[in-house]
């Protein structure tokens, strides 16, 4: 198998990496420890491996290594600013935005392209980008409430709805 | 109340959103082996032989295992909770397609997969048989000549006499005179109705690493029930359940598809005969191979006087549980127990045959049974009331059983007030629908909590911080947020003071299964005794330092009085101790005291939607979705909110979407391209959540489980409401746009045909 | 680009061309098809960018949906299929793929041929021998198959810009991941009659996308519910739908009928 040097920005970082042809990018950055990149679909259905290649969301499952020569990848990791979480996080948090988990990375890259281009989407839009990110934990909705928060930070979180019964 | 009942944030919330948390698929030891399994190319076969020398040879290849190298080695090659039927690796015979057939493990992923390719099976052909039915039928293919030892305490109550040919289980139960009374009854409506195989996706595929330590085996992976794991694997090996120690660290999605053993036997077995840690990831086309729910057709009939009362209900279910027993006997149990609906019936009969087929093995998967019955239940009080000529809640509302009365004979009374969440719900819905949406709506009562065996641990350290150990498992649903908020609220201590340590056989206590909606109200009950068991020994050391009588120390927000002075915990340790120590509380609940009767609570279903249907299309669209979470109190309101959400969409689902199809003896749509969950687009143009806290539950404070319910009822709901629009209910899911279509097209040829 | 050419020529079915790879790599990881190697076109200059003249749009190989739903130039000249592009599978697939490509896998379940073949798009090929054109319809020859040659590479794609009173519309339908029915129509619609015949065109239904025979209507009244039913009609018969996991065949003949006459709608909506 050929292998090949490349030269990549990965999480603002400089890197120089050897790696063989056939690699896909999944494999090369979980290979550095970076496993947040989650496989799951292995078919670019899910956005579980997200990543961020000169700011475009792919499917790390079906992209080889070799293509980062030259360019940046981000992945979840890179975004806390050490540990200050970058506001996407926060808001996930704070909507409770995920459950397992497991697609949470993904879906936050997802969303990190999305308001990297469009800092201020309404909700079509947001569910139009993230279209292609599957979640089997949460409905969405709270994903979606999340990604509007950062756009508008003056949106209040809501009281839970009123119901039947004594508190 | 300080901490429980409001809605603090997850305690993993930063772990998942920085992409910290490790899910069992993301570990790895020095010097790992890689498993690849071969499966099998044949629905029902015997094998003659494997042929393996060339794969053995093959680079990179450490050994290849087959179901003969187990039973060679003297191991106990089968496994399950109920029947030990299931091989690890198949002996002698395949039963589905897909199943698994040797072992492959190799220094690298690749090479076990280059080398899996080279493993050839000589199969003799059988004749199989896919559909449940066709394998009930007499001269169906036969897919178990002997019956697996029964193993397990549940869900084959009838016990296995009579069982024969492909029937896995029986579940049935009649009362009152339910002939006499179809024969006389005013109004009866009857139908088949089918409900569809389902895959439950949790993203993170099934996996596992293992490994041997002082000869102990350790195996992490990402199963819901720890326990039940460690049993089965103590049993392959013949090792102590001591010697056995499964952990199950950040698992990415359970929704019952990771209850009991999947893949850790299999892994197991690779370390066991290479002697290196070994790991097994499925991708998601195998995890679609491992576990599956079971479809089912339901034949029911319900009788009605004419002001709507019900006189009768009769169900036979035939359920396909595929090739091996698994869960399917209490999921068959489930089924039938949850199929009639929460009514005052004076006679009822149901007959529920779980089937061996050769089909992926089905087993647990959220709602457990509940929305396989509620589509032929809750349907036919839609269809009766549209005969009747009443309103269809104001049918129910006759019907159901009110807040303590009982459901099953010997359970426990219904512990919801389910008429009053149905009027909210109808309130939220707008029924009977005014505006161009259509209106369905459902409710369920499951009899959840499974079995109410639980121990909890706490450890109060010297500085009043706690560490929680439970058994339990956090699949997402949040539980490590609700049980540490229980430690608070009972210790007063801060939230961000207690710590939690979960689901590891090696560390904390026992419990039984992560499933069933059961934590919150079973483990939580656990936990609150070992809190006021860690309070007992506080105040037994606070005696003794202060030498006084245990009756002259009280209990404080967060330690103790004695002696008018007020001490911590902390200060009272460290003053027994004169250095460090710490205090460590025990708790464990049985099926005793507040959990005697059974169920432990009753999970309660009442959601429903509004809709519309595009008229040339089928395509249903749902314009809002309601979800009454009956839990008593909600510890956590914004986590019971995730569970109804999340549970409701995954009804949607298979209300609109989903269905594991088989062609032949072959799935044919085991990749997420072709078996379509909910996406963004889906999600309802209105979804309201609301509550329903009366403090009725047996768990603490008040609170009983969530997290299946809402979906429950979602089925039948979508039905009725396309039933309401289109003068015809369907009977069977998902309704896509072609069988929504289909029925449109049938009524409008009726209508010409008069 | 003559170094790729060569490249084709020397390895032949032992290489594939390599862009987007959102078809290709997903073809190697399921095994359907193992190329010992591939071929990068991505670095050659002539196979990038958007290139719009008063007559033609004309998309480099290496172009991906990504920039095609985002090239002003391409909205502003042919807004249906820029919302189109917008809608090709999802974003990552977007970013990724490009237009190039997805004609060169011939994938029936696709967007973009549809309204390609609609609007009477072609391709440029380059081979050992130079270039050639052919139109897509001429291109998609089968179920992943292509008259594309061995050793030839697509150059670019070019859509001839519509002239004044051309309308077009493109509709989907869709029930798994990939679309189970696209309908493209592009007609000249003078106060509200065809002027000729529309061109209608069936994606996503057989293995080529089907042009519907339409001359009947050449000058019909557009408005005419009579005209729909017409198109409807013939669309229906055009196409030969087969029983798969979106539907069976009568059901997906059904849905075509629906469907043009909604491509229709969005024209009408669309004309002066």
């Amino acid at each position: 198998m050929a292998r090949r040097e490349i030269g990549l920005t990965l999480n603002g970082v400089e890197r120089t990496l050897e790696v063989e042809d056939q690699v896909l990018l999944i494999e090369l950055v979980r290979g550095l420890g970076l496993v947040g990149t989650k496989l799951s679909c292995d078919t670019q259905v899910c956005g579980a491996c997200t990543v961020l290649l000169d700011g475009r969301p792919v499917s790390s499952c079906t992209t080889l290594a070799i293509e980062a020569e030259g360019r940046t990848v981000d992945t979840i990791e890179g975004l806390a600013d050490g540990n200050q979480l970058h506001p996407i996080q926060q808001a996930f948090i704070d909507r409770f935005a995920f459950q397992c988990g497991y697609c949470t990375p993904g879906m936050i890259m997802a969303a990190k392209a999305l308001l990297d281009e469009r800092p201020h989407p309404d909700a079509a839009t947001v569910k139009h980008w993230m279209e292609g990110n599957i979640c089997r934990c949460t409905g969405y909705g709270t994903i979606v409430e999340a990604v509007l928060d950062v756009s508008d930070p003056s949106r209040v979180l809501p009281a839970p709805s009123a119901g039947r019964g004594a508190r | 109340m300080r901490v429980a009942g409001t809605s603090a944030p997850r305690t993993d919330g930063i772990a998942k959103v920085t992409g910290a948390a490790r899910y069992a698929i993301d570990l790895s030891v020095p010097g790992m082996a890689h498993v690849i399994v071969v499966r099998s190319s044949r629905a029902h076969a015997n094998i003659r032989g494997i042929e393996t020398s060339a794969a053995a040879a093959a680079p990179g290849v450490l050994r290849v295992i087959t179901g003969a190298d187990l039973l060679a080695a003297g191991l106990t090659p089968y496994y399950g909770h109920v029947v030990l039927d299931h091989p690890v690796l198949a002996i002698g015979k395949v039963r589905f397609h897909g199943e698994p057939v040797a072992l492959v493990v190799a220094e690298s992923r690749r090479e076990a997969a280059e080398a899996a390719d080279l493993v050839e099976v000589d199969y003799e052909e059988l004749p199989s048989v896919t559909d449940a039915v066709e394998a009930l039928a007499p001269g169906a293919p036969v897919l178990h000549e002997a019956r697996g030892e029964r193993v397990g305490d549940e869900g084959m109550d009838g016990g296995e006499a009579g069982l024969a040919g492909n029937v896995c289980s029986v579940a049935e139960f009649e009362w009152g005179d339910v002939d006499a009374a179809f024969k006389t009854a005013p109004v009866v409506v009857e139908g088949e109705y089918r409900y569809p195989m389902l895959y439950g996706y949790a993203m993170e595929p099934y996996n596992a690493l293992a490994f041997f330590d002082q000869g102990d085996l350790v195996v992490y992976s990402s199963a819901q029930h720890v326990y039940m794991v460690r049993r089965d694997l103590a049993r392959m090996f013949g090792l102590a359940l001591a010697r056995v120690r499964v952990i199950a660290p950040y698992v990415g999605g359970g929704y019952g598809t990771k209850s009991y053993t999947k893949v850790e036997g299999m892994t197991a077995m690779a370390t066991y005969f290479t002697g290196r840690p070994a790991k097994l990831d499925c991708s998601v086309e195998e995890a679609m191979l491992t576990t599956r729910s079971d479809s089912a057709l339901i034949k029911a009939r319900s009788a009605f006087t004419k002001d709507g009362m019900l006189l009768a209900r009769d169900f036979e279910i035939i359920m396909n549980s595929g090739a091996y027993t698994d869960n399917s006997p209490l999921v068959n149990q489930k089924t039938a127990n949850r199929c009639f609906g929460p009514y005052k019936i004076p006679a009822l009969r149901v007959r529920a045959t779980s089937t061996f087929t050769n089909t992926v093995p089905a087993s647990s998967l959220r709602g457990f049974g509940a929305p396989v019955g509620n589509i032929a239940g809750e349907l036919q009080m839609d269809e009766a009331a549209h005969k009747l000529g009443i309103d269809a809640v104001e049918l129910r509302l006759k019907n159901l059983v009110g807040p303590g009365e009982q459901l099953l004979p010997g359970k426990r009374g219904l512990d919801a007030d389910l008429k009053d969440d149905l009027r909210c719900l109808s309130g939220s819905l707008g029924w009977p629908g005014t505006g161009p949406g259509s209106v369905g709506l459902g409710v369920s009562a499951s009899d959840a909590g499974a079995y109410p065996t639980s121990t909890a641990a706490v450890r109060i350290h010297a500085d009043s911080s706690v560490t929680l150990f439970t058994g339990s498992t956090e699949l997402g649903q949040g539980s490590r947020t609700v049980l540490s908020q229980i430690v608070a609220e009972d210790l007063g201590i801060p939230l961000d003071t207690v710590s939690i340590v979960s689901g590891d056989t090696g560390v904390v206590t026992y419990e039984r299964t992560t499933g069933a909606s059961r934590t919150t109200t079973v483990t939580g009950r656990a936990i609150q005794e070992a809190c006021k068991d860690a309070r007992l020994r506080v105040r037994e050391l606070a005696a003794q330092v202060f030498a006084v009588p245990l009756a002259a120390v009280e209990d404080s927000l967060a330690g103790v009085r004695v002696e008018q002075q007020d001490l911590s915990y902390g200060e009272v340790i460290e003053r027994w101790f004169g250095a460090g120590g710490e205090v460590l509380g025990h708790g464990a609940v049985r099926k005793a005291d507040g959990f005697a009767m059974m169920p432990p609570f009753w999970e309660i279903g009442c959601s429903g939607v509004s809709l519309t249907i595009d008229r040339e299309t089928g395509v249903v669209t749902i314009e809002k979705l309601t979800t009454i979470g009956d839990v008593g109190f909600a510890i956590n309101p914004a986590l019971v909110h995730g569970q109804d959400a999340g549970a409701s969409m995954m009804g949607l689902g298979a209300a609109l979407h989903e269905e594991l199809v088989y062609e032949g003896e072959q799935l044919v749509n085991s990749n997420i391209v072709d078996y379509r969950v909910p996406r963004f687009s889906d999600i309802p143009k209105e979804v309201e959540l609301i509550l329903a806290q009366r403090r009725d539950g047996s768990g603490p404070y008040g609170a009983k489980g969530a997290g299946e319910g809402a979906g429950n009822t979602i089925g039948g709901a979508v039905a009725s409401a396309i039933g309401r629009a289109i003068g015809i209910f369907p009977h069977e899911l998902p309704a896509t746009p072609e069988r929504v279509w289909r029925l449109m097209r049938a009524t409008e040829d009726a209508q010409k045909k008069r | 680009m003559a170094e790729a050419v060569a490249l084709r020529q020397q390895h032949g079915e032992d290489a594939a061309v390599y862009a987007g790879g959102t078809e290709l790599l997903l073809a190697m990881k399921l095994g359907v098809a193992r190329w010992p190697h591939l071929i990068d076109i991505k670095p050659i200059g002539a196979l990038r960018g958007v290139t719009v003249t008063d007559e033609a749009v004309r998309i480099g190989a290496t172009v991906t949906h990504w920039d095609l739903e985002r090239d002003p130039a391409i909205a502003k000249a042919l807004p249906v299929f820029a919302k189109l592009e917008a809608h090709v599978a999802n974003i990552r697939v977007r970013a990724a793929g490009t237009l190039a490509g997805n004609l060169a896998f011939a994938e029936p379940h696709a967007d973009p041929p549809a309204l390609l073949v609609a609007l009477g798009a072609h391709v440029v090929l380059e081979g050992p021998g130079g270039t050639r054109t052919l139109l897509v319809s001429e291109l998609l020859t089968g179920m992943y198959q292509t008259a594309l040659g061995p050793d030839e590479i697509i150059v670019a794609i070019e859509i001839p810009i519509p002239v004044r009173d051309v309308r077009m519309a493109y509709v989907k339908f869709q029930v798994l991941e990939r679309p189970s029915l696209g309908v493209a129509a592009v007609a000249t619609i003078r106060d509200g009659k065809f002027i000729g015949a529309p061109a209608l065109v069936i994606g996503a239904v057989d293995e080529v996308p089907r042009a519907v025979p339409t001359g009947q209507l050449s000058g019909a009244d557009a408005r005419d519910p009579g005209t729909a039913d017409a198109l409807a009609e013939a669309a229906r018969a055009a196409v030969d739908p087969s029983d798969d996991l979106a539907g069976t065949a009568e059901y997906k003949r059904h849905i075509v009928g629906v469907f043009v006459k909604r491509a229709l709608g969005e024209l009408m909506a669309g004309a002066a």
